[in-house]
């Protein structure tokens, strides 16, 4: 699949602090590609600097084979949809919808029956039919993101940038919108590019995700991939599914601040040192039971635990003061009932964790 | 029994009382304001339009009723060319402010982002009105005149060899001088307007193609029309009620509504005074008619 935008150590800084520290990226054609990173993380920086509203203090930004880092946003055929939607407050969704077409500076369509029967079109594709006469300010949230994407998607971008598009919405909505936005997506053959700081967002709706981390790409990957291979503790963190203890590699074992645990599984090189095991590959047993020769056992001490319908998710204390987070799905079982602050032996197997070196 | 009874009775006098409570502290809060303009709105513009009734001879003015002062208003060259002369400057004087009001509204509102800068800007702008009115006006004689500084420095500068004399003392004089002082009002209301656009939506148009001019013409402009008739009104009540400027900066070759007024008043010519001020009155509601009419304020504020 060849790429149709390609980011060489792009770096950008803000009075002196870096938000972006050489980033370098190529992002396939005709894909869904999602771009997670906590708060902080340079990712709205990122998309601005992409769209042209910042530009940046170095590298190169290729886009379908032009550099383009210098040339004015309107110019650049990359559309942008904002994170609180910034549509035309005096103009109809129908107007809203019909600007770029009419108004832009390179290649406007003037005549008014192309630009209704596109705008037609438009409005059926994100399924806006009947509210074309709205006014932006009597339609709700989810409409006002349809008409933002629809504005955007009219003048037929190569490209298209979503800053935390969902992030306006309410948690049914979103959940929603996801399928939309990808099925949308499908349907106009074009790249998007989708900021979140959601990891089941991110792991959702990405045929990619890119892993941004103080300004670098940490990872980037398909989605199941990077949930089960996370490149580094960092990223690891990020998706919020793994428990990880720093310390360092000595001979057979990982030696961590709750004890020396044996080795078995993937070890990858990172930089940093971690071990990380995932919440739902965790068993709870009774502190007595002994454990199996390929299994890793700790204890720690019951806090609470959190039900969330499919699964539950209980709460440890370990012996360091950290606390420890296993997930147990709830399709065969039902939920156990742990005793407070009882000690219970935590198992799983060498081969399910992994290390960090 | 009783007891219970009792309590209710009770409870509902006092529903009673708190919902009649409410219109007396309504009214009690009202009757200041009311009582203000009753007594100095209301009461003397209908006695305005009832003296411009009043028979007027030489020396003296009677409540007999006639339309003798409104035949004289309306028949003189004078008083139909001072109505004339004010809709002129008023005209001039609201497009001059909006043409220099504007860009400088666009400069402090949108493109000053810092909050602290922009309105640091905007005090500046009130700076001039630290100095009295008849101050401002009258510092224009030594910037405009003949032997001002206008031009002396043009002459210098070998623009120019023989002074321009139409820089003071004349219609433009009392253009540029009003211009000045009333611009501000223009840039305040303006400004307002465009500091309150979303960023977004201004990066969002450009995003989607649009060049600046496009931009101003098709978001920012109509987003700020509700400054904009807001300065128009402030400017227009202030222009059309002028009468200082034209006095000091015309050497009485301008005369407006507001001049004969003030002539009239000075020669105890009462009904014509009234003849003037009631036309001048019906002039000012209908321009604010007007300008409320392109944009309805009680929405877009």
């Amino acid at each position: 699949m060849s790429s149709v935008l390609q980011l060489k150590n792009v770096r950008k800084a803000f009075a002196g602090v870096p938000a972006l520290a050489g980033i370098d990226a190529a992002l396939a054609d005709n894909s869904y590609i999602s771009l997670l990173g906590p708060s902080g993380s340079g990712k709205t920086t990122l998309l601005r600097v992409i769209a042209g509203f910042e530009q940046p203090d170095g590298g190169e930004i290729l886009f379908a084979g032009r550099r383009i880092d210098g040339v004015p946003p309107h110019e650049r055929g990359i559309g942008f949809v904002f994170q609180n939607f910034a549509l035309f407050p005096h103009l109809s969704v129908a107007q809203n919808i019909a600007f770029g077409l009419e108004n832009r500076a390179i290649d406007p369509v003037t005549d008014g029956r192309i630009v209704a029967a596109r705008v037609r079109d438009m409005i059926g594709l994100v399924g806006l039919s009947g509210l074309e006469d709205r006014a932006i300010t009597q339609i709700s949230g989810g409409q006002k993101q349809r008409v933002a994407l629809a504005r955007t998607l009219v003048t037929e971008p190569s490209m298209v940038l979503l800053d935390e598009p969902l992030g306006a919405l309410d948690a049914n909505l979103r959940t929603r919108m996801r399928g939309e936005l990808r099925t949308i997506r499908e349907r106009c053959g074009v790249t998007f590019l989708h900021v979140t700081g959601s990891e089941t967002e991110a792991l959702a709706m990405g045929d990619t995700v890119l892993v941004l981390d103080r300004g670098r790409i940490a990872q980037s990957a398909d989605a199941g991939t990077l949930y089960s291979r996370p490149a580094s503790a960092d990223v690891a963190r990020f998706l919020n599914c793994y428990n990880i203890f720093p310390g360092e590699i000595a001979g057979e074992s990982f030696v961590s601040p709750v004890g020396a645990l044996a080795l078995g599984g993937l070890t990858q090189a990172s930089g940093k040192p971690g071990y990380a095991i995932r919440y739902d590959r965790v068993s709870i047993r009774p502190r007595d039971a002994a454990p199996a020769g390929d299994e890793v056992r700790i204890e720690g001490s019951f806090v609470a635990s959190e039900y969330s319908g499919a699964a539950v998710n209980s709460f440890f204390t370990l012996d360091d003061g950290r606390v420890f987070e296993v997930e147990t799905h709830l399709s065969h079982a039902a939920p156990e009932a742990y005793e407070e602050r009882g000690r219970y032996a935590l198992v799983w197997k060498r081969e399910d964790a992994l290390v960090f070196a | 029994m009783t007891m219970a009874a009792t309590s209710h009775d009770t409870a509902a006098e006092t529903a009673e009382t708190s919902t009649r409570k409410q219109p007396d502290r309504t009214f009690w809060l009202l009757a200041p304001g009311v009582i203000w303009m009753l007594l100095f709105l209301v009461a003397p513009i209908l006695m305005m339009v009832y003296v411009s009734f009043w028979t007027q001879t030489t020396f003296k003015i009677e409540p007999t009723l006639t339309l003798k002062s409104w035949v004289t208003f309306f028949s003189s060259d004078t008083y139909l060319g001072a109505l004339w002369t004010t809709i002129r400057i008023w005209l001039v004087v609201l497009a001059s402010t909006l043409l220099v009001g504007y860009p400088a509204a666009l400069f402090v509102g949108l493109f000053v982002r810092n909050k602290t800068l922009s309105t640091v800007l905007l005090v500046l702008c009130v700076i001039p009105f630290w100095t009295s009115f008849l101050i401002r006006v009258l510092a224009w004689r030594p910037m405009l005149g003949k032997e001002g500084a206008i031009n002396m420095i043009l002459m210098s500068l070998g623009v120019i060899d023989q002074p321009i004399e139409v820089l003071l003392f004349s219609e433009l004089s009392v253009i540029i001088g009003m211009t000045q002082i009333y611009c501000v009002f223009m840039v305040g209301p303006i400004a307002f307007m465009l500091g309150r656009i979303d960023p977004a939506v201004i990066e969002a148009a450009q995003d989607l193609g649009a060049g600046f001019w496009r931009i101003l013409r098709t978001i920012i402009l109509p987003l700020s029309m509700p400054g904009v008739v807001v300065g128009a009104i402030f400017v227009s009540v202030m222009v059309l009620g002028e009468f200082a400027t034209s006095a000091a900066l015309s050497g009485r070759k301008v005369n407006l509504l507001g001049n004969i007024i003030v002539t009239q008043v000075g020669s105890l010519k009462w009904a014509f005074a009234a003849v003037a001020g009631v036309v001048l009155t019906i002039l000012m509601g209908a321009v604010v008619a007007a300008l409320l009419r392109v944009v309805d304020l009680r929405k877009e504020l």
